[in-house]
């Protein structure tokens, strides 16, 4: 990035204590901060798993009628200024293997955000297992 | 050569939503410091400044010739109404726990209301939030909705707002540069307030949108504000005069401004830059970032820091053993291990000493002929 007061530890020091994506639960000891990002994998509030604050990121949503949509974000050095150009959205129809498959291979192989990668096959598998369609109530088929 | 030479640029947008083509530098005040501490600090007392004096009645609670009726009468020694004929009569006064009695630390008029905050810290505050308006993270996390904007800082071109007069227009411009979401967000979140302030002018509070701001110097500025000024949660605001309460609302960094082309172009003008002083601001330069460098992991990673690094202690393999340098392997799981260990272990495990049977007698100890000897004869 071409400005110097801007960079992901700026960011996260400014929106850890304050984003509206923060969502509080609990009191004291036992409470939680979870997050709304889209980009973030475990909800979690946190560094490590913030979508808008690193420069690179992944995301996992459910796709529009199944499977699931994998997000990342493109480069920072050329779209860290651009949100329209700033996340890459795929969307993942495939069987269940293949789509943890293709997120596995689309990222955490390329070196893009490996510590993410079991993150990002738990989140898509609970998605497509929220997708599945329920044993009794199957329509003739 | 050129791009490098000439510092970052910003694209500038035409009314249809789409790039001029055109691009200009970015102005140095988009550079300075980001501080949210500054921020906060400067926005909580320049937010009092606007406050007009309230207090209760100094009477209040007095109105009153109540006095104590003195020990002996099984009652606390609190003023009493005196008089009788009403229920009034006898009842405690004056006291901050009695009912009709006066509040315990009366409001007073004279509380100090307002707060003066240094002008280098306003400028600094000001400066520091112009800066966090071009941070797209920053303008997502106040909750601006952004994602179909194409580029921060959002520069629209002079000639959008050429004829721009009608509410309608704006509307329609706002749509075309992808800020509309920002102000449909405003619309859905008003909501009645809750209390008093319902009756008080306040009836309803509701989201900010995108700050517009133009140059007072423009033949079209007094259009603009008009135009823009009835859209829910719009607001415009004069380049000469930017306001922290606009700028950082609640002291959260990260408004989403829209800049017109001439605004954009005469801040460099207005606030000049770390070494020259600008005609707006007398004596006053834009404060510098203290590190060159704000990404801690190029910092870390980068030539001059690791170049003076002594190497790991105890190389690779110690490195995985944790602070004491000592991973502790389990010898029985671990061949090598185990080995180091007992050199006699291959010689044993090769020639399967361990599951061989013992030879000789099938006796056990405690069975012997010997030993039923010894137990007799005793």
């Amino acid at each position: 990035m071409s400005y110097p007061n801007l960079s992901a530890d700026v960011f996260w020091e400014c929106t850890r204590n304050r984003s509206s994506y923060m969502v509080k639960r609990g009191h004291g000891t036992s409470q939680t901060i979870f997050s709304k990002e889209p980009m973030n994998l475990k909800n979690i509030h946190s560094r490590k798993n913030s979508g808008l604050v690193n420069e690179k990121a992944i995301g996992v949503m459910p796709g529009t009628d199944r499977g699931v949509i994998l997000i990342t974000k493109t480069s920072n050095e050329k779209n860290g200024q651009k949100p329209i150009k700033l996340f890459q959205k795929t969307e993942l129809k495939k069987h269940n293997r293949k789509v943890y498959g293709s997120i596995v291979n689309t990222t955490a192989k390329k070196y893009y955000r490996p510590d993410l990668r079991a993150d990002a096959v738990a989140r898509a598998s609970a998605i497509l297992h929220s997708q599945r369609k329920q044993k009794g109530s199957s329509s003739s088929a | 050569m050129m791009r490098d030479q000439l510092g970052p640029t910003v694209s500038i947008l035409g009314a249809d939503g789409k790039q001029t083509g055109e691009t200009t530098p970015l102005p140095a005040v988009f550079k300075a410091p980001i501080r949210p501490d500054i921020v906060q600090s400067v926005h909580t007392g320049m937010a009092k400044n606007k406050r007009q004096p309230y207090a209760v009645s100094v009477k209040a609670g007095h109105q009153t010739s109540a006095e104590s009726w003195g020990t002996g009468r099984a009652v606390a020694r609190i003023p009493r109404v005196s008089g009788g004929g009403t229920h009034r009569a006898g009842q405690a006064a004056f006291g901050n726990q009695c009912r009709s009695g006066r509040m315990f630390a009366p409001t007073k008029t004279w509380r100090k209301w307002h707060v003066k905050v240094p002008q280098g810290q306003r400028r600094f505050a000001t400066a520091s939030a112009v800066a966090a308006s071009a941070a797209v993270p920053l303008v997502m996390a106040r909750g601006h909705r952004v994602s179909e904007v194409s580029e921060l800082p959002l520069v629209i071109a002079n000639s959008a707002f050429a004829g721009l007069e009608k509410t309608r227009a704006a509307v329609a411009l706002l749509k075309s540069i992808g800020a509309y979401a920002d102000v449909v967000k405003v619309t859905k979140s008003k909501k009645t307030r809750a209390g008093k302030g319902k009756l008080r002018g306040r009836r309803h509070r509701q989201r900010r949108g995108p700050l517009v701001i133009f140059n007072p110097a423009d033949e079209t500025s007094s259009n603009v504000a008009k135009a823009f000024r009835n859209i829910p949660g719009v607001e415009t605001s004069s380049v000469s005069s930017l306001n922290l309460l606009q700028l950082a609302p609640g002291g959260h960094l990260g408004r989403f401004v829209i800049w017109t082309e001439s605004a954009f172009n005469s801040l460099n003008t207005i606030y000049g830059s770390t070494t020259e002083a600008g005609e707006g601001k007398k004596n006053y330069l834009l404060p510098s970032n203290v590190v060159s460098q704000s990404d801690l992991v190029r910092l870390i990673n980068s030539s001059e820091v690791q170049s003076v690094l002594r190497p790991t202690k105890g190389g690779a393999k110690q490195k995985k053993g944790g602070y004491a340098g000592v991973l502790k392997k389990n010898p029985l799981k671990n061949k090598q291990v185990m080995l180091r260990l007992n050199p006699y272990a291959k010689a044993f495990a090769a020639e399967k000493l361990g599951s061989q049977k013992v030879e000789g007698s099938k006796e056990r100890p405690g069975l012997t002929e010997t030993f039923k000897k010894v137990l007799n004869s005793a």
